[in-house]
């Protein structure tokens, strides 16, 4: 038979945010009139789905709807330090911050509403842009107890700063502590292996991963499921050629990216182990979804026609040449054999 | 020649206006219509985000000369959404999250019209073979799919558009809730603005002349033809940097343009500023730098070899960062083990190769502020580093992070900024930088190509005893995020399993290559991919279930790790019960089983692909099987 399958999987770790070095962010937090919110931290979308996951976690924490919360632009110079939108950072440094700004903001407001209701403050709810006192019939909305608020002189914000306790490494043995949350994930790969062509297909992904906490899961999935297929094209196509420091890969024609084609169907498994320090339980997913999917490619392209990739890509030619030597060295043991 | 006279219908209007007869049609609507929700993403036909229709059949904007579209029907992105509601595919792309960076999204969009428009019935394969023209770097493309699909089935009556709705959480608990995307909205229409499609009045733009050279010295640049170019504003070369030259996300070792040599190809030497991009590409041409070349070196092995070439002063072993792991007593975890195992592992350079290409928009604003708009992934750092460069105090520096178009790391390096800071200064006027495809990809940095030995001992019952992992990997011309790449790769690369004797060394080594640096996963791929790829070897050798052999060595509760911290909570052994059972994974030594195997070809996997057309359309067959 010319096309062959094979499983093969293989597990991953990672750490989360910036590496053997203190990280750090901060964020404004502001229960708006009308009831909305504004957040003003640095950081701007890179396409992971951030802004959501942030007015997600504002509006939870202060009672709103995502919608309402208004998210400012990524400024030095009018929104405060939250650095670098990559190292997995994201959702723990800047998710974790907005909780805790959010919640002093909310705080403000709870403090005002409890006094006007002479309420105990614990008792004071918000949810979906509405502010009520259990067990009483004050209910109100947002927008209302924001005037509450500013009739009394009050405008309610917050601020925050979220650090890690973390180390260098020590220079003889590495001995450190470079992160504060780590993650872990296993792949499974199915593919198809043309023993004509060499060509491998990646039919299937199984990828469970431990992101502490899932804000928005159709947003891990989404990263699982990019972070996945850019790993396919490192594992199966993609290689940027120098030739005396010359590149003769200048363009999409030369440098070969994986298309709707080649994409294997991706099924998620998010599994939530929260982190025990920040305030949400959340950690991160953005880099190590694409960690065990080359190893597991390349362990089930070994199950299927029994060559051992180890020089990235398996193109199709390395992927023949691999079969063609195995047969060759079969066939040479049989032949010694029958002597 | 003369401009052309040029009337067409775009988007329901009609529309008459002088041309150039060089204008491609991306550019006349982007530029002249200021219609740029169609993006440019490789200017070469390959990538699809600036598709538009013209007399309704889906082409490349890109290829086509203005005049080729006189007197034609055009539709781009911002015609889908007329009214200013969403159209049903916008809507689902929306709901589906099929948008991650979004650039490459408004061409997708006009794909996936047109694959619904040429058949409303198309299955998940068929419309994956119709969007095989455009290329998403973020997504993975599968909720792109799942969009189109949801699409169809409303217009085909088969869902209604409440699928399309917004949850409302209850109680206000939207930890764990698929809210939809903020973001998608702006991006599904075309709307939002890359730092490319921003302008600003009076603004200049520039153009960077790159070395043709993998290592050479700088002899002189002469820029006086360039500088008496009509319409040139400014040129900069290093001399026109006022304070402490250098950036890189650790060692600050590479000048915001070659200084006194260059040390690869598409390195930045020079930079002009010009009333429009053309006459900064002829002033550029016209820069005259003699360059005597130097011996180059282009493999980190050669690097390391003595008497090979030097790149930088500081580090004449060409060593940019080694980082030393070491646990237990190596020997003895070796002289312990039943079984020896030692391979070889390379892997290659990559390009990010996100649809965005590079871009930026620098002015100097009424207080004396230093201000760039870029898609920078670290707009903290670029500030101190550019104060430092500009020799401004931080202040009055300003960096403001636009939408960026895909990062995966490679928008981390300062790489572009400081010359469009030190053009606003020179010129006074808003200037403007947008890198073609092949320029980002020259110059920007790649995943550091490795080569990795490791040599692993085991015992009969496959517990790991001592690992010895060397990698060396290729940094390219300058620093970068080399040591960070090193570091982190130092750290994972044993991976998540007890390992009582361990000697890890990681090594970035300068050569006359592209510079590598950040991109996902940072280092931690390389390595993990050799060890990953070795526990298989082991298994199949003692005849251990993949599964297995990693829960017999994986890290638990309270774990130590390689670099001595005590973990709290290890989720491994969750994530690989979760991934066994997810696949319905077959038990088994990975002994090249695929032929008898039980769980394969189960309903959660895609079809394979093959060749050639075959999809019926209109009652018709494309073409026969």
């Amino acid at each position: 038979m010319a096309r062959k399958r094979g499983r093969g999987m293989a597990a991953c770790w990672y750490g989360i945010a910036r590496t053997a070095t203190v990280d750090r962010a901060a964020a404004w937090a502001e229960i708006d009139d009308g009831g909305s919110a504004k957040i003003v931290t640095g950081v701007t979308e890179i396409g992971e789905g951030i802004l959501t996951v942030l007015a997600q976690i504002a509006a939870h924490e202060m009672g709103l709807k995502p919608e309402d919360v208004v998210i400012g632009d990524n400024d030095t110079a009018r929104a405060p330090e939250a650095a670098h939108a990559g190292a997995t950072r994201q959702t723990y440094m800047i998710g974790n911050v907005v909780a805790l700004a959010s919640r002093e903001a909310r705080g403000k407001l709870v403090d005002v509403m409890s006094d006007i209701w002479d309420v105990e403050p614990e008792t004071v709810r918000t949810a979906n842009g509405e502010v009520w006192a259990e067990n009483t019939n004050h209910r109100i909305s947002m927008g209302k107890a924001v005037e509450c608020c500013k009739q009394r002189g009050v405008v309610p914000v917050g601020s925050a700063s979220f650090g890690t306790d973390t180390t260098g490494l020590a220079p003889e043995d590495g001995a450190g502590r470079p992160w504060q949350a780590y993650v872990f994930g296993t792949q499974v790969a199915e593919v198809e292996v043309d023993t004509v062509t060499g060509e491998v297909q990646v039919l299937g992904i199984w990828a469970a991963h431990d992101v502490g906490r899932a804000v928005n899961p159709k947003g891990v999935e989404g990263q699982i499921e990019g972070g996945i297929v850019q790993a396919l094209g490192q594992g199966l196509m993609e290689d940027y050629q120098l030739k005396d420091g010359h590149t003769t890969t200048h363009g999409f024609a030369k440098y070969i990216l994986p298309t709707s084609l080649d994409v294997p169907r991706v099924n998620s498994f998010i599994v939530e182990d929260p982190d025990p320090i920040g305030p949400l339980g959340v950690k991160g997913i953005g880099e190590p979804a694409m960690v065990p999917t080359i190893p597991a490619i390349m362990n089930a392209i070994y199950d299927a026609v029994g060559v051992r990739i180890t020089e990235l890509p398996a193109t199709p030619e390395k992927v023949l040449m691999a079969i063609r030597a195995k047969e060759q060295e079969e066939s040479q043991v049989a032949a010694q054999a029958a002597e | 020649m003369p401009d052309i006279r040029f009337e067409a219908t775009i988007n329901g209007r009609k529309v008459k206006r002088s041309a150039k007869p060089h204008q491609r049609l991306l550019d006349f609507l982007r530029e002249d219509l200021h219609l740029t929700g169609n993006k440019e993403g490789c200017g070469a036909g390959e990538c699809g985000t600036c598709s538009v229709f013209i007399d309704g059949v889906l082409m490349k904007s890109c290829l086509l000369p203005v005049a080729k579209a006189q007197g034609a029907d055009i539709e781009t992105v911002e015609g889908l959404a007329r009214t200013g509601e969403l159209s049903l595919l916008q809507k689902a792309f929306h709901k589906a999250g099929a948008s991650q960076c979004g650039y490459c999204i408004p061409g997708m969009v006009m794909a996936a019209t047109a694959a619904l428009r040429a058949n409303p019935f198309a299955d998940r394969e068929e419309i994956k073979e119709r969007l095989g023209g455009n290329i998403c770097r973020c997504t993975g493309y599968q909720k792109i799919f799942d969009a189109v699909e949801v699409a169809r089935d409303i217009q085909n009556g088969q869902a209604t558009m409440s699928a399309l709705d917004e949850i409302d959480a209850e109680a206000g608990d939207y930890i764990g809730k698929n809210v939809r995307r903020l973001d998608a909205p702006s991006k599904v229409s075309g709307a939002l603005k890359y730092a490319g499609d921003m302008v600003m009045p009076g603004m200049l733009h520039v153009h960077v002349l790159r070395s043709p050279h993998a290592h050479a010295k700088i002899v002189s640049i002469d820029t006086s033809a360039a500088e008496a170019m009509e319409g040139v504003e400014g040129v900069i070369t290093c001399d026109d940097v006022p304070g402490e030259d250098g950036f890189g996300v650790f060692v600050h070792d590479q000048p915001v343009m070659a200084r006194g040599k260059v040390r690869y190809v598409g390195e930045a030497v020079a930079a002009v500023a010009a009333e429009d991009p053309l006459t900064a590409r002829r002033a550029a041409a016209a820069i005259k730098v003699v360059y005597e070349p130097l011996p180059a070196v282009f493999s980190a092995e050669d690097a390391l070899k003595p008497g090979a070439p030097v790149l930088h002063d500081y580090a004449p072993d060409n060593i940019t960062t080694h980082i030393p792991i070491r646990v237990g007593d190596i020997e003895k975890g070796f002289a312990e083990s039943d079984l020896v195992i030692e391979e070889t592992y390379s892997t290659q350079a990559i390009e990010h190769a996100y649809l965005e290409p590079e871009a930026g928009l620098a002015y100097v604003d009424h207080d004396g502020v230093v201000t760039i708009v870029s898609p920078s992934q670290n707009i903290t750092h670029h500030r101190h580093m550019l104060a430092k460069i500009i020799a401004k105090p931080i202040a009055k520096v300003r960096f403001i992070m636009s939408p960026v178009g895909g990062g995966f790391g490679g928008k981390e390096d300062m790489i572009y900024q400081g010359m469009l800071a030190l053009l606003a200064m020179k010129t006074r006027r808003p200037v403007r930088l947008v890198f073609s495809r092949e320029e980002s990809i020259v110059s920007t940095a790649k995943r550091h190509p490795s080569k990795t030995t490791l040599r692993m001992g085991l015992t009969r019952d496959g517990r790991i005893r001592a690992v010895d992992f060397r990698m060396i990997a290729d940094g390219g011309a300058y620093g970068l995020s080399t040591e960070g790449v090193m570091r982190k790769a130092a750290i994972l690369g044993a991976g998540p399993y007890n390992i009582p004797n361990l000697v890890m060394d990681t090594y970035g080594v300068y050569t006359n290559n592209t510079p590598s640096g950040a991109f996902r996963s940072f280092g931690a791929l390389q390595t993990q991919f050799a060890t990953e790829s070795h526990l298989d070897i082991a298994a199949e050798r003692l005849g251990l279930d993949p599964f297995e052999i990693r829960r017999i060595n994986m890290m638990r509760d309270g774990a130590m790790t390689h670099t001595k911290q005590k973990l709290r909570s290890v989720s491994l052994g969750r994530c690989l019960d979760a991934a066994e059972q997810g696949s319905g994974w077959e038990k088994g030594v990975p002994s090249q089983r695929g032929d008898t195997r039980r769980d394969l070809d189960r309903d959660d996997i895609r079809p394979p692909v093959s060749l050639g057309a075959r999809f019926a359309v209109n009652g018709k067959q494309e073409a026969a099987e």
